[in-house]
C-alpha cells in the first residue's frame, strides 16, 4: 500500500512524457492525484498500520523502509489532498511543453510522499534532494520576470542547507553502534554528549530552518514565491514548507533532545520576530503576490515559535495548522491567480472595485481572507488559539507577540481585500467575468475544508495525538537531563 | 426569520419561567477535545442570556420590518439582509455560548458582520477605511480577551462558564491570577463596547446603513462587552483592582463622548457619540459591582437609542440622504410620527419620568453616590450633558423653520414608522420592568437576573437620600431643557459652519479630543513608516545582500560553480546527484 501511493504519481509521470495530447495529459495527472487521495485517505483513516521495507544498500546499513506515524499521516494528508489542487490549477488556461511540467508535479509529489514515508535517514536525504529537482525546473522553466537569479538564489540557499543536513547525517552514521545504521530508530537511540548535541543542532536544523522559513533564512522565499507560476508556488508554499517543519520533528526532537532545549527560547524569539517582522513588511508591499508571500512567512514563523515551546497543545495545534495553512495558501494563491487574469496585473495600487464586475469572486476570496486571518470557525482559528495557548504556557510575552498576528494579519489582509475588492475605481480590466464553473470546483472544496475542520477539528487530532504523546515522552527525560546539566 | 427567533425566544422564556429551573444547557458536540483541554459547543439558556436573547431578537427584528422600507431603493438588499440575519446569528451564539470560545465565536463574528455593514456601500474607500479601523480596533480587544480564555484554561483547566464559577468563588479575593483575567477579558470589552482607548471606531462606523447602526452600533453589539462582564461577574467581584479601573474608564468615557457631542453636528454622530456616553454609563454600574444594573441600563438603552436611530434614519430618508443638522429644522410638521416617537426616546435618555431611562440612570446613579461622591458628581454632569445635545439635536432638527431650499420631506412609510411606534411604546414603558421600592415597586428586572448575575449587595439608602437624589438632578434637567429651548428654539442659533473660528476650548471639543489624529500620529505613521523601513532597508539593504553576497563569494571560488550562474539545469542535477554519491563515497571511507 505505502509503496503503491509512492509510485503512483511517478509511473504516472513517466507515461505522461510520452502523451502529447496536452488536455490528455492534465486528465490523466488529475486522475492519479486523486486516486493517490483516495488510497491515502483510507490508509491513514481507515487501515491498520503497515511498514514497507525490502533491503537495499547493505553496506551503508541502510533498507528501503516505509512506514508513518501520525506526524507522517499528517503531511502525506495534506499532500496528498493538495496536488489534485495544484494539478486542476491549470486546467483554465495554456502553458507550455504541458506533458513535461506535470511530469514534473507528479515526480515532487512522489518525492515528497517519500520524504514522509521514509524510516531511515538516508532515504530520507535521497527523497528531500530527489523532490527539489523537479522544482528547481518548473521554477526555471515555468517561472516569471527575473526567474533565472532569483532561482539561483534559491538553489545556492537549498545547496547550503542540503549539504550541512548531509555533514550532520554522515556525522550521525558513524556514530551509530557497528553494523552502522542510518535508521531514524537507531539515531534516537543514540546518546550523544549535550556538548556536542549543542553544535549538531544546527547542523540538523539549519536546512529546515531554510525551507520553512525561520528569520533571517527567508530572503530567498518573497521573490521565489513572486516569481513563481502559480502552480509552482503552491507547491512551494502549500506542501515544501511543511517538508521543513517534517524535517524538524523528525530529527531534532529525538535526536538532538538535549539541543532543543538549549536552543529552545533563541528559536522560539528568532521565530517571533519573522512572525512581527513578515507582517509588518507585508502591510508595505505593492504586490499582492509578495504580500501574500510575506503573510505566508509570519504564519509558518508562529508555526515554529509553536514547535518549539515543546507544548501539548502548541504541538497539536502545530500539526492541525499544517494542513490548514496548507489549504488556504493554496487557496489563496488561487485567487490571486484568478485575480491576475481578471485585471492582468498583480500591483495594488491599479486595482479596485473588482467586486462591482465580480461580485461572487469577491465574496469567495473574503472567505479566503478570513480563513486567512483565523476567524472562529475556521480552521484557522482552531491552529492558531491551541499555539498561542502553547505559547502562553512558556510565557505570557511570547502569547501576546504571538498574538499580535491577529492584530496585524487583519491589518494587512483586509487591506488587500479593499484594495483589491472595494471601492468604485474604473480600471480597464481585461476581462469583466466573475467565477467559472471551473473555478468553483476548485475554491468551494477547499473552502468547505477550511469550515469544515474550524467546526468539527476532532479527526485530525485523533490522528495525531498517540505521536504526540510519544513526542513529550520522549522529551521528559531530556528536560531532567538538561536542568541537571545547567546546573 | 428573525419575527420567528424572536417568537420561540418568547417561548422559551416562558417554558424556563414555567418549568421553574433557572438554568440550561445544551451541548451539540465536542468541538476540541485534546488532553486536559475539553471545550464542548455547547449553549447556556439561564436568565441573562435570555434577556439578551429577548432584546436581539425583539429589537432585531423591529429593525428588519424597518429596514424593508429603508433599504427598498438599493439594489444590494439581499446582501444586506443576509448579512444582517449573519449577524443576529453571531450575536445569539454569544450571549449563548455555555463557555468563553463558543462566546468569543460569537464575538468575533458579529465584529465581522459589524465590518461587512459598516462597509456596506462598498464604493466609497472612506467608508471601507472606517470598516477596516472598526476591525482592526476591534481585533485588538480581542487579543486581550483570547489572552484571558487562555489564562482562565490555565487557572481552572477548563472555559466553561459553570464550572470556572465554581471553582472561583472557591478563591480569595484580589490574586494575580484572577486580576490578571479580569483585565485581559476587560480589554476586550473596551474594544467591543466602544471605550477609553478603543472608541474611535464606533463614531467613524456610522459610515453603515441607519439600521445598521441602530441594531449593531446602539442596541446590540456594542452591548456585548457589558454582557460578558456582567457574565463574569463571579471573577469580578474577586478582582477590586480591575473594577476600579472600569470606574475611572467608564466615567472617562461618558464624560468626554458627552462633552463631544454637544459640537456635533451629524445627525448620526451625535447619536454615536451618546452611544459611547451610555456605554461609559454601563462600565460605571459595571465597575460598581452594579451588574444587573448595568443590563438594566442595557435594555432600557437599546429600546431609546434604537428608536433614537431608526427615528434619524427616518428624518435622513425624508432628506434624501442629508445628516446635517444644521440644514434641517421644522421638520415637526412634516413628520409628526417620526417627531412623536424621537420626542420619547429623547426624554427617555434625558432620564425624565416616568420614561424607561430614568429608572435605570437613577440607579446608576445612585449606586454611584453610594461609593464616592466624585463618581457621582461626574456622572450627574454627564447625564445634564446628555441632556441639553439631545435636546439640541431634537430642537434643531424638528423645531424652527426648515433650512434646506428644494427638500420635500415627508412622513415614512408605515412599514417604518409601526417599528417606531412600537419601540417608544418600549422606551416610555420599558423602566416599569424595574421599579425600585421608592415608587413602591419591586425591581422585577434585578431579581430575575439574580440567577445568573451576582451583584454586590449594597446597603441602600435612606429614603430621604434617595428622594433628594432622584429630586436634584431633575431640577437640574429642567433647567437644562429650558436653557436648550431659548438657545435653539427662541433664539434659534444654528451651530456655526466648520470654517468659522472658534475657542481653543471649542476646537478641541469640535476636533473630538483630537483622539484620531492623535492615533494617526503615534500608531498609523510610525507603523507605515515601520514597515517601509524594514523593507526597504533591512530586508532590501542589509539581509538580502549578504546571503547574495555568500552566494557570490561561493561562486568565485572556481569556474566550476561559475557555470550555475549561467543556468545550466544539467548541472544542477549533477550537483544533486553528486552530493549523494559524496555521502556514499564518505561513508566508505568511514
Amino acid at each position: 500500500m505505502l509503496l503503491l501511493i509512492l509510485l503512483i504519481p511517478f509511473i504516472t509521470g513517466f507515461t505522461l512524457l510520452g502523451v502529447r495530447n496536452a488536455a490528455a495529459v492534465k486528465v490523466v495527472a488529475l486522475s492519479s492525484a486523486i486516486l493517490t487521495l483516495f488510497l491515502t485517505v483510507s490508509l491513514v483513516f481507515f487501515l491498520p498500520a503497515t511498514r514497507f521495507s525490502v533491503s537495499w544498500i547493505n553496506f551503508l546499513g541502510t533498507d528501503f523502509s516505509l512506514g508513518y506515524d501520525g506526524i507522517s499521516s499528517i503531511m502525506l494528508l495534506l499532500t496528498n489532498l493538495l496536488f489534485p489542487f495544484i494539478i486542476l490549477a491549470g486546467f483554465k488556461h495554456e502553458q507550455k511543453q504541458v506533458p513535461v511540467l506535470y511530469a514534473l508535479i507528479l515526480f515532487t509529489q512522489s518525492a515528497l510522499i517519500g520524504v514522509f514515508l521514509a524510516q531511515n535517514a538516508f532515504l530520507f536525504y535521497v527523497f528531500w534532494e530527489l523532490a527539489l529537482i523537479p522544482v528547481y525546473f518548473i521554477l526555471l522553466l515555468w517561472g516569471g520576470a527575473n526567474r533565472r537569479a532569483i532561482t539561483f538564489k534559491f538553489f545556492i540557499y537549498t545547496l547550503t542547507g542540503s549539504l550541512i543536513l548531509l555533514f550532520g547525517i554522515i556525522f550521525l552514521y558513524q556514530l551509530t553502534p557497528s553494523p552502522h545504521s542510518t535508521d531514524f530508530l537507531a539515531f534516537s537511540q543514540l546518546i550523544i554528549p549535550a556538548n556536542t548535541q549543542i553544535w549538531l543542532f544546527w547542523i540538523l536544523f539549519i536546512a529546515f530552518a531554510i525551507k520553512m522559513p525561520v528569520f533571517p533564512f527567508h530572503t530567498w522565499q518573497p521573490p521565489t514565491y513572486t516569481m513563481a507560476s502559480t502552480q509552482g508556488v503552491m507547491i512551494l508554499a502549500g506542501v515544501m514548507t511543511k517538508m521543513g517543519i517534517y524535517g524538524a520533528l523528525r530529527f531534532l526532537f529525538p535526536i538532538v533532545p538535549l539541543g532543543v532545549l538549549f536552543w529552545q527560547n533563541t528559536v522560539i524569539v528568532l521565530s517571533l520576530i519573522g512572525v512581527i517582522y513578515a507582517s509588518i513588511i507585508a502591510f508595505r508591499q505593492t504586490n499582492l503576490k509578495k504580500l501574500i508571500a510575506f503573510s505566508s512567512m509570519a504564519h509558518i514563523s508562529l508555526m515554529v515559535a509553536a514547535m518549539f515551546v515543546l507544548n501539548y497543545y502548541a504541538l497539536q495545534g502545530l500539526l492541525f495548522q499544517v494542513i490548514s495553512h496548507g489549504v488556504t495558501i493554496v487557496a489563496l494563491f488561487y485567487m490571486v491567480y484568478s485575480i491576475e487574469k481578471q485585471t492582468g496585473t498583480l500591483e495594488l495600487p491599479m486595482m479596485g472595485g473588482l467586486k462591482l464586475h465580480a461580485p461572487k469572486m469577491s465574496v469567495l476570496f473574503l472567505m479566503v481572507v478570513l480563513g486567512s486571518i483565523a476567524l472562529p470557525l475556521t480552521a484557522g482559528f482552531v491552529g492558531e488559539f491551541l499555539m498561542i495557548t502553547g505559547l502562553f504556557h512558556q510565557s505570557v510575552w511570547f502569547a501576546l507577540v504571538g498574538g499580535i498576528t491577529m492584530v496585524l494579519g487583519a491589518i494587512y489582509m483586509l487591506y488587500a481585500y479593499q484594495r483589491v475588492m472595494l471601492g468604485n475605481k474604473e480600471v480597464n480590466y481585461e476581462s469583466k467575468t466573475d467565477l467559472k464553473p471551473l473555478d468553483y470546483f476548485f475554491l468551494l472544496p477547499l473552502v468547505l475544508i477550511i469550515l469544515a475542520l474550524g467546526v468539527y477539528p476532532q479527526p485530525i487530532f485523533n490522528l495525531v495525538e498517540q505521536t504526540v504523546k510519544s513526542m513529550q515522552n520522549l522529551l521528559t527525560p531530556a528536560t531532567e537531563v538538561m536542568s541537571a546539566w545547567v546546573h | 426569520m428573525v419575527l420567528l427567533s424572536f417568537v420561540f425566544t418568547a417561548v422559551l422564556f416562558f417554558s424556563l419561567r414555567s418549568s421553574g429551573s433557572v438554568s440550561a444547557t445544551v451541548t451539540l458536540f465536542n468541538w476540541i477535545s485534546i488532553g486536559g483541554m475539553n471545550i464542548p459547543f455547547a449553549f447556556l439558556i439561564d436568565h441573562l442570556s435570555l434577556t439578551m436573547m429577548l432584546i436581539i431578537t425583539g429589537v432585531g427584528a423591529l429593525i428588519h420590518i424597518y429596514s424593508i422600507g429603508y433599504m427598498h431603493d438599493d439594489e444590494r438588499v439581499n446582501s444586506f439582509f443576509a448579512q444582517m440575519n449573519l449577524f443576529t446569528f453571531s450575536m445569539l451564539l454569544l450571549v449563548m455560548g455555555a463557555n468563553y470560545l463558543v462566546l468569543f465565536i460569537g464575538w468575533e463574528g458579529v465584529g465581522l458582520c459589524s465590518y461587512l455593514l459598516i462597509g456596506f456601500w462598498f464604493k466609497n474607500p472612506a467608508f471601507n477605511y472606517a470598516a477596516r479601523k472598526a476591525f482592526v480596533m476591534n481585533r485588538i480587544g480581542d487579543l486581550g480577551f483570547i489572552l484571558g480564555i487562555i489564562l482562565i484554561f490555565f487557572t481552572f483547566k477548563t472555559v466553561t462558564f459553570s464550572e470556572v464559577f465554581t471553582q472561583a468563588s472557591t478563591l480569595s479575593s484580589g490574586t494575580t491570577a484572577i486580576t490578571l483575567i479580569t483585565l485581559f477579558l476587560l480589554i476586550g470589552a473596551l474594544g467591543k463596547s466602544a471605550q477609553i482607548p478603543l472608541f474611535t471606531w464606533l463614531p467613524d462606523a456610522m459610515a453603515g446603513p441607519t439600521p445598521v447602526s441602530a441594531l449593531i452600533h446602539a442596541a446590540t453589539m456594542v452591548t456585548a462587552g457589558i454582557y460578558m462582564i456582567a457574565r463574569s461577574s463571579i471573577l469580578y467581584n474577586l478582582a477590586p483592582i480591575t473594577l476600579n479601573i472600569i470606574i475611572i474608564i467608564g466615567s472617562a468615557t461618558a464624560i468626554m463622548a458627552a462633552i463631544t457631542g454637544l459640537k456635533q453636528n451629524d445627525i448620526k454622530k451625535v447619536l454615536a457619540y451618546s452611544t459611547v456616553s451610555q456605554l461609559g454609563y454601563m462600565f460605571i454600574a459595571l465597575g460598581l459591582g452594579a451588574y444587573s444594573t448595568a443590563v438594566f441600563h442595557l435594555t432600557t438603552h437599546a429600546f431609546f437609542k434604537a428608536l433614537l436611530f431608526l427615528g434619524a434614519g427616518s428624518v435622513i430618508h425624508a432628506m434624501s440622504g442629508e445628516q446635517d443638522i444644521r440644514k434641517m429644522g421644522g421638520l415637526r410638521k412634516k413628520m409628526p410620527l417620526t417627531y412623536f416617537t424621537f420626542l420619547a426616546a429623547t426624554l427617555a435618555i434625558s432620564g425624565i419620568p416616568p420614561f424607561s431611562g430614568f429608572f435605570s440612570k437613577d440607579l446608576i446613579l445612585n449606586q454611584a453616590f453610594e461609593h464616592s461622591i466624585l463618581i457621582y458628581i461626574l456622572a450627574l454632569a454627564g447625564a445634564l450633558l446628555t441632556c441639553f445635545y439631545m435636546f439640541r439635536l431634537l430642537y434643531l432638527v424638528f423645531f424652527g423653520d426648515q433650512r434646506l431650499d428644494g427638500a420635500h420631506p415627508h412622513e415614512s412609510p408605515g412599514v417604518m414608522t409601526i417599528p417606531l411606534m412600537i419601540l417608544a411604546v418600549l422606551s416610555v414603558f420599558g423602566g416599569f420592568l424595574n421599579i425600585p421600592s421608592l415608587f413602591g415597586g419591586n425591581s422585577n428586572f434585578s431579581t430575575f437576573l439574580q440567577t445568573a448575575v451576582f451583584s454586590k449587595t449594597t446597603e441602600g439608602l435612606s429614603m430621604t437620600t434617595e428622594i433628594v437624589l432622584t429630586l436634584v438632578p431633575l431640577s437640574l434637567i429642567s433647567l437644562v431643557i429650558l436653557f436648550a429651548y431659548r438657545t435653539f428654539v427662541k433664539k434659534a442659533v444654528i451651530p456655526a459652519s466648520d470654517e468659522a473660528s472658534m475657542s481653543w476650548i471649542g476646537k478641541i471639543i469640535f476636533n473630538k479630543f483630537y483622539f484620531d489624529e492623535i492615533y494617526i500620529f503615534a500608531f498609523e505613521k510610525p507603523f507605515g513608516f515601520l514597515s517601509g523601513f524594514l523593507f526597504h532597508k533591512v530586508e532590501n539593504t542589509v539581509l538580502d545582500p549578504a546571503v547574495d553576497g555568500i552566494g557570490k563569494a561561493t561562486s568565485r571560488l572556481g569556474s566550476l560553480i561559475r557555470k550555475l550562474q549561467q543556468g545550466n539545469m544539467s548541472f544542477y542535477l549533477f550537483a544533486m546527484v553528486a552530493g549523494i554519491l559524496l555521502f556514499i563515497v564518505f561513508i566508505l571511507i568511514v
